[in-house]
């Protein structure tokens, strides 16, 4: 029984879910949103990606900098103590950072007297100074995630536009790409087929993975969120892979019907936090979409789901990676696997982060 | 014992910098004395240094004499012209002849410590070599045969210039001394042949003293505050500063690509990339422990005494967003000023000693590092942000930390937005960091580095600055050392740079044996 899919075999099973470029052939609906061109407000490109339409005197945006200082300095040793917040230290990196996306030319970080340099050296700023102001008051006093602040994540090695409505990944999911990786270099016919990232958010693994598959197979995005499908869409777009990653509106499996039993690869970063846990997590997640983060009583509910479906979605020998809650969920999971699906997987593994926990659940399709 | 012989002279050979004293000045414009285009001297020849370029600056050092001073106060355009010429020409003239004497003693001890015996025995042996017939039957050998030779001879060619011009200086000096006037063509074009040549000369040197495999690269100085809390950061902060002004005076790309702030002031850490021709060549001699000696400016809490002196060293972090059109980078530079050293000494208190470890590193492309290191030999490890992880906790904490087991050898990479960003990094530096230790071990391959030798060799103290109860910056190797500490601090480091350079070389020429 081995694997095989070739390329046209794999656009046979992609027309059906690539027609929404053909409006003609079916009609948009609410819940099939297109990858047509993303049109962002300026209040919701990323910072660093606007034009430097504003500019402020040197002086003035050191004085906007020694103002968030104090400010960041203040709010210091409190936000960890509170809820395992971001200490000074990590607020003042983020400072740093939205410096470097607001200014135009952001090279240098060059010492000087400023009370000799001229007041009227411009400095060219996409956005004005007040809304700096605004901006960090907003990062400090509302503990707004500084992703939201800049509009953007840096992840692997993109650049990911985000904002209020759609998750921030965590550099934890980093290693999902790994593992997608890890699993197309030990069967290489992994590499040819179609991909599924299922609740995308950003895109962000979708994106990762796409840029592994090179010129060879394909990824298909779903999320519920309309939100999320319009970051995801603008974030394809953005690093050019509109042909390759496909972006649909949908719970789960929902919008890839077509593909059922052809996938040759599974990966979802699903919601997973225990829904008595929200109340209680760090001041900046709460900001993010609810609808990504609470995984039900024991935050278990999406994982089984997504489990089970893996048994009819995927082909035989296909892969299959998911982010977990911990050590608790890692277990119950494979537990379920080699129990109540018994026979449909193999080779399941529990896999930590970078930081020990145990963090992902992986494995294959029976054949 | 010729390279020792070759850097005493180096420290003694006085600064030309007469010539540019009367250049710099327009009002003296009538004893200008032209760049000679007819000058054969080839200055270009080998790849240019930043730091000679400055080298005939006038500030370079102070303490030596500055050849032509009279020449400049007697040049005032009120004086009467043509005695004043004949006075000037008279004097010149005798300095003149000092500074061929010296440059002509100087050109022997070059040719004599390149080893020019040698070379023309080097060169006969590879022409020996390439007139075989069987010479092409190795292609990469014969290339590099070819390149050798021609090396070989650039550099014999760069000597009997050195020779030739020198002796052209001489005729016109003995010339001289024969006519009963003085011819002032003849002493302008003698004064520009020794100007010239001993610019060239400076450059030799150094293409010698910088040919390390590395010494044409980049570098990445991390500056990591010793024990001693706030004393020792605001130390590391000095140092960083005074890094970042040398590269600028260098006219190297210098970025603070990293800054970890002390708790109460100054650094903990700190990382510049320095981008630009010969920056390794001449920063890796600082890697190691600097000491000062000073009386705290901060008190028991480790707040700085003077408020307001605090908030001008913070405000001299200054972001400045350079446009790369209108240069504004003058503007500033104009503006920037010594400042720190000044307000240290009308402070009554103990003398305190602190240390801040610099390690530098080449910053090498990524495709130049052709060397693969086994993943079972790194450790690699993250920050973490605490807690349950994932979805839980959102945190911008990326940094990567990479320990080379088999040395104990690590890095750390934090400035990267990104964890795999950091990771890259970290690994690329890791690289630089191993390849380094592998040539200074003189081992063939990075297996071979001896790690018990790498941890020993770290905690060397190499310079000495001291701000109380006197003031001196001493290097403790090549014995260098100057009372003007604000200049150094200020980023005047060449003297060092240079001294150390010359320090190195006629080590490794005595240890070496070679002439």
């Amino acid at each position: 029984m081995k694997l095989s899919l070739t390329r046209t075999s794999l656009s046979s099973i992609l027309a059906p879910l690539l027609c929404n470029s053909h409006p003609s052939h079916r009609p948009i609906s609410s819940l099939s949103v297109s990858h047509r061109p993303t049109s962002l407000t300026p209040e919701t490109t990323p910072l660093f990606l606007r034009p430097p339409t504003s500019s402020a005197s040197l002086s003035d945006l050191l004085k906007f900098r020694n103002w968030a200082e104090t400010l960041s300095s203040s709010a210091g040793a409190s936000f960890s103590a509170q809820d395992n917040g971001p200490d000074t230290h990590l607020l003042l990196r983020e400072l740093t950072w939205l410096l470097e996306d607001a200014l135009e030319n952001p090279k240098t970080l060059a010492y000087c007297n400023p009370s000799a340099v001229s007041n009227d050296l411009l400095v060219s700023l996409r956005t004005d100074l007040e809304e700096l102001y605004t901006l960090w008051k907003q990062r400090i006093d509302e503990r707004r995630p500084f992703q939201y602040i800049v509009g953007c994540e840096h992840w692997r090695d993109l650049v990911l536009g985000v904002r209020e409505g759609v998750l921030i990944p965590r550099p934890e999911t980093e290693q999902v790409v790994e593992l997608v990786s890890d699993a197309i270099k030990g069967n290489d016919e992994l590499g040819d087929g179609l991909w599924a990232d299922l609740g995308t958010g950003s895109g962000a693994i979708a994106i990762g993975i796409a840029r592994i598959l090179r010129d060879r197979g394909m990824v298909i995005a779903t999320d519920l969120s309309p939100v999320a499908v319009e970051v995801a869409s603008f974030n394809v777009q953005r690093y050019n892979l509109q042909d390759k990653v496909v972006i649909r509106q949908g719970s789960w499996f929902g919008p890839l019907k077509e593909a059922e039993g052809d996938l040759v690869g599974i990966v979802s970063n699903p919601p997973y936090i225990p829904t008595e846990h929200i109340n209680g997590l760090q001041a900046e997640v709460k900001h993010e979409p609810r609808l990504a983060l609470d995984g039900g009583t024991d935050g278990i509910g999406d994982l089984l789901y997504l489990c089970n479906g893996a048994v009819s979605m995927l082909k035989p020998g296909g892969f299959f990676a998911f982010e977990t809650n911990g050590e608790k969920q890692c277990k119950f999971l494979l537990d379920y696997m080699e129990t109540k699906v018994k026979g449909s997987f193999n080779d399941i593994n529990i896999v930590s982060d970078f930081a020990g926990i145990q963090r992902f659940v992986t494995g294959f399709r029976t054949r | 014992m010729e390279g020792a012989a070759l850097s005493h002279s180096l420290l003694q050979r006085p600064l030309y910098a007469s010539t540019t004293v009367v250049l710099a000045s327009p009002k003296s414009a009538r004893i200008k004395l032209p760049l000679s285009p007819q000058n054969p001297i080839i200055l270009c020849h080998h790849h240019s240094h930043p730091l000679l370029s400055s080298s005939h600056r006038p500030v370079a050092a102070p303490s030596l004499p500055v050849r032509c001073s009279s020449t400049v106060m007697s040049a005032t355009p009120e004086a009467g012209v043509s005695a004043e010429t004949s006075e000037w020409a008279m004097q010149d003239f005798y300095t003149l002849r000092r500074d061929v004497e010296t440059t002509s003693q100087r050109v022997e001890e070059i040719r004599a410590s390149a080893g020019l015996k040698q070379l023309k025995e080097d060169l006969a042996n590879l022409e020996k070599a390439s007139a075989d017939s069987s010479f092409w039957d190795d292609r990469a050998k014969a290339q590099q045969t070819l390149m050798a030779l021609t090396d070989v001879k650039d550099k014999i060619q760069l000597l009997s210039e050195f020779k030739s011009q020198v002796e052209d200086a001489e005729t016109i000096v003995m010339l001289t001394e024969e006519m009963d006037s003085t011819d002032k063509g003849l002493l302008e074009e003698a004064s520009s042949i020794i100007r010239e040549l001993n610019k060239a000369l400076d450059q030799f040197e150094l293409t010698q003293l910088l040919s390390g495999p590395y010494d044409k690269e980049g570098a990445v100085i991390s500056i990591t505050a010793g024990a001693g809390g706030t004393d020792a950061q605001d130390w590391a902060d000095m140092l960083l500063r005074m890094y970042v002004r040398w590269g600028e005076k260098q006219r190297y790309k210098t970025k603070v690509v990293e800054k970890s702030i002390g708790e109460e002031a100054g650094i903990k850490s700190a990382t510049i990339e320095l981008e630009g021709r010969y920056a390794y060549g001449y920063l890796s001699g600082e890697k190691g422990t600097h000491r000062i000696v000073r009386v705290s400016p901060f008190n028991a809490k480790g707040l700085r005494q003077v408020h307001e002196q605090f908030k001008l060293i913070q405000d001299r972090y200054v972001l400045v967003n350079l446009g790369s059109s209108s240069d504004p980078f003058n503007k500033l530079k104009g503006a920037m000023e010594p400042s720190r050293s000044n307000r240290l000494h009308h402070r009554s208190g103990s003398v305190l000693t602190s240390f801040s470890g610099v390690e530098v590193m080449p910053l090498l492309p990524e495709e130049s590092m052709d060397v693969e290191i086994p993943e079972e030999d790194l450790d690699i490890s993250f920050t973490r942000a605490g807690g349950k992880g994932g979805q839980n906790v959102n945190k911008v904490e990326t940094a990567v930390r990479i320990t080379h087991i088999p040395t104990g050898v690590a890095v750390r990479c934090t400035e990267e937005r990104s964890q795999l960003a950091n990771k890259i990094k970290a690994l690329s530096r890791l690289k630089a960091k191993l390849l380094v230790i592998t040539m200074e071990q003189r081992a063939s391959e990075i297996k071979q580095i001896r790690g018990d030798a790498v941890k020993a060799d770290w905690g060397q103290q190499i310079r000495n600055y001291v701000f109380h109860p006197y003031k001196l910056v001493k290097d403790v190797r090549s014995g260098y050392e100057t009372s003007d500490i604000a200049s150094v601090m200020d980023g005047e480091l060449d003297p060092f740079i240079k001294a150390y350079l010359r320090h190195k070389y006629s080590i490794s020429m005595s240890s070496s044996g070679a002439v």
